[in-house]
């Protein structure tokens, strides 16, 4: 599905989805796979708790500090022949970027994975200027064929199946391919290794990038990140303002945690670093090297205390294959670049625009399964109550629900008030109430009952029946069998002979 | 072009620099502090202690780095010495009909031979002549053959560092990858290879540091195994000694 047809509430976004069978079988099998991949990873590498708070403290540590470290950064990606660029906005990353391509007169860019670059729609940006964007890796490539958005952070065309990758690649390929994967990878392959040593530039994000050697880091498994670093005469990398880890050795802790929490593996099957353009006698890698920095919405939760902790993320997407909600409606159903957990969080950040985007943060049970998964701990779950909060305090709350909760407040706050409401229930359900649970769709209960039973209020109430129920209680206890109360009995002198109350007392 | 071209880089340095100091001080002022000009304490850095205390036996290490490298999919070789080295890589490129090898220009790889004991297939070293287009070289060729530069067994992977006699085309545009790992090289754990690249310090870092851990491989297409989706499908860890 196109961004453009999409429409703009997540509840439509996800009645899609859920209509959707194969994706939402599809979404099920992949996250439960990386899911149990990474509760396996964990457990065997051991102390998980203990890596995830030092990732947390390293994270905490370089955000705290991150004037002092991207400077440093900086200078040193400079002193090893780096271009540096700063976009403070989207559009001025773009225009960083088309600028770069005119002046190298490129026809061709072949880019890796990079979720900076999909934030900034920069493929759309690219063909404006006539030159062509190919992405490489293989899921990327799928969809970009299709013409559609990834669904996850990891696998972006997990709601693709065999039969639709073959048709889109047979197009491609101008003869029916088989549609099994050896066939399908083996043809993509063949047809991207013309591409990456004919591009003009090559286009990458970034992982990490390392302060005091003006390193950037990137983990893939396909190879395709290396060819994009290493064939074309020019290389771009778009980072994330926040992508910053002070050494090397900090990259242990992060190469630890992120290969594990994403997929399961110990490591992925390459992890590069570069540092710099190819060095003069070198015979690979590109002559020349832009890094663009970007802020777009991230600097806003600098010095924010509710919000400053999502700039650790490490986009893993652990809380995507942990998340209840996402496995329903799968990625798409959020409607932004991050989906999953937190897309519901990042994408009302860097847009700080809470009112357009607040029903994202509804669509979450708050369970905390995603702080769970988290492998820098970032606090998901509670960062989606301060979005609600913030969407109520600034007048984007649902007028409805506002006047049901004062009703409520109204209520709970007296009694009699509370009783007499019960009272009128338990009279006024009668017209409703068909074996046991009402199932009219009617008023406020008209979301609720589409899909499920109501159940009717009791003939008596918890609190009308506490009388007897205290009663039988305390009756209880008198009639405690003797064998136990000798038992008790004994237990309080012994304790009464050894003096003093005991440690409990 | 090319005036107008380092003109135009030059021009958007000066930008740039122009706009690093704003950009810092926007960050710092957000931070609600005055920009940081001397080193904050960082009193966390790298793995937690009772990881770095961990070490394994030099065959617990060679152990654990084949078990790994052949969980996701590679071939070890356990040899004995170089000669043995260059009868294992002869015997494949023979099996696999091997017609083109392309490997790093290292004393180590020279020793072996490899253009007497393969007398069938064009044996090329990497950077050698400056009329050869060696990308286009190594991307048709069958086998590739590159000396570790670390390997690291609790990962199972091995790091290899350009320079202007090693190529990065030569581990990544092959078919098939050997990978010759003299076990003095093989530590416990990926961090103690990390390390040596801090202690080197920025100037003595090569442009390209590459850890592989095994094939090219996706799950991209129904989460379904794809070897070798744009690297070497065949990757073969030689440990030698």
């Amino acid at each position: 599905m196109s961004a453009k047809t999409m429409p703009n509430t997540v509840k439509k976004r996800a009645e899609l989805a859920l209509n959707d069978d194969f994706l939402r079988k599809a979404v099920k099998f992949t996250t439960e796979r990386l899911r149990n991949g990474k509760k396996n990873a964990s457990a065997e590498h051991g102390n998980w708790d203990e890596w995830r708070e030092r990732g947390r403290q390293i994270r905490l540590h370089t955000i705290a500090h991150l004037d002092y470290y991207l400077n440093m950064f900086v200078d040193n990606a400079r002193a090893n022949g780096v271009h540096v660029h700063f976009a403070d906005t989207g559009a001025d990353a773009v225009r960083i970027a088309l600028e770069i391509a005119k002046n190298k007169q490129a026809k061709t860019v072949v880019k890796s994975k990079s979720m900076v670059s999909e934030e900034l729609h920069l493929n759309h940006a690219l063909e404006g200027i006539g030159v062509e964007a190919i992405e490489t890796d293989l899921g990327e490539y799928i969809i970009q064929l299709a013409g559609e958005t990834p669904s996850h952070i990891v696998i972006p065309a997990i709601h693709k199946n065999r039969y639709q990758i073959a048709d889109l690649l047979s197009e491609v390929a101008g003869e029916k391919l088989e549609a099994d994967t050896t066939v399908l990878a083996g043809f993509v392959r063949k047809k991207l290794r013309e591409n990456f040593l004919e591009a003009d530039i090559g286009m990458t994000g970034c992982n990490f990038a390392i302060a005091e050697t003006g390193s950037m880091v990137l983990f893939e498994n396909e190879g395709n990140a290396r060819m994009v670093t290493t064939l074309p005469k020019t290389q771009i990398t778009l980072m994330g303002m926040e992508r910053i880890i002070p050494s090397f050795q900090d990259l242990e802790v992060m190469a630890t945690l992120l290969p594990r929490s994403a997929t399961g593996q110990k490591l992925t099957m390459y992890m590069s670093g570069i540092t710099g353009p190819r060095r003069e006698a070198d015979a690979d890698g590109p002559d020349e090297m832009h890094i663009i920095i970007v802020d777009n919405g991230r600097s806003l939760q600098l010095g924010d205390p509710e919000f400053q902790e999502l700039l650790n993320c490490i986009r893993c997407g652990a809380c995507l294959n942990a998340c209840p909600v996402y496995r329903h409606i799968g990625g798409h159903a959020y409607g932004g670049t991050y989906s999953g957990p937190i897309g519901a969080v990042l994408t009302p950040a860097l847009n700080k625009n809470v009112a357009e985007w607040d029903d994202i943060a509804n669509a979450s049970s708050l369970c905390g399964a995603c702080y769970e998964a988290c492998p820098v701990k970032i606090p998901l779950h509670e960062m989606l109550i301060y979005l609600r909060r913030r969407k109520v305090e600034k007048g984007h709350g649902n007028k409805l629900e506002g006047a049901g909760m004062k009703g409520f407040a109204v209520l709970m706050g007296n009694a009699k008030r509370f009783r007499a409401a019960l009272k009128m229930g338990q009279i006024g359900q009668k017209l409703v109430v068909r074996d046991g649970g009402i199932r009219a769709k009617i008023g406020p209960l008209k979301g609720w009952n589409s899909y499920r039973v109501l159940p009717s209020l009791p003939k008596s109430t918890f609190r009308q029946r506490f009388a007897t129920l205290d009663q039988e209680i305390r009756q209880g206890l008198q009639e405690m069998s003797p064998e136990i109360r000798g038992r008790m009995e004994a237990a309080l002198k012994k304790r009464e002979r050894e003096g003093g109350g005991g440690h409990h007392g | 072009m090319a005036d107008t071209h380092q003109e135009w880089l030059r021009k958007m340095e000066e930008q740039s620099r122009a706009k690093q100091a704003s950009f810092m001080d926007g960050i710092a002022k957000k931070l609600g502090r005055p920009r940081l000009a001397k080193a904050p304490e960082h009193p966390f850095r790298g793995a937690p202690d009772f990881w770095n205390a961990f070490e394994w036996t030099p065959e617990e290490r060679i152990e654990r780095f084949s078990d790994n490298w052949r969980s996701v999919g590679g071939h070890v070789a356990r040899l004995s010495d170089m000669n043995a080295v260059r009868d294992f890589i002869a015997g494949k490129a023979k099996e696999m009909g091997a017609r083109y090898v392309v490997r790093q220009n290292e004393a180590e790889l020279a020793e072996l031979g490899l253009e007497e004991a393969l007398p069938e297939a064009a044996v090329s070293v990497w950077n050698t002549d400056p009329d050869t287009y060696w990308k286009a070289r190594s991307a048709e060729a069958d086998f590739g053959v590159v000396m570790a530069d670390y390997a690291a067994a609790y990962t199972g992977s091995v790091a290899v560092l350009s320079s202007k006699d090693k190529g990065r085309s030569v581990s990544l545009l092959p078919t098939v990858l050997m990978i010759v790992i003299p076990v003095d090289r093989l530590r416990t754990r990926l961090g103690e290879v990390l390390v040596e690249f801090d202690r080197a310090g920025r100037e003595n870092l090569p442009a390209g540091i590459h850890f592989i851990s095994g094939p090219s491989r996706s799950s991209d297409i129904e989460n379904d195994l794809t070897i070798g989706v744009h690297g070497p499908g065949v990757v073969y860890a030689l440990l030698v000694g």
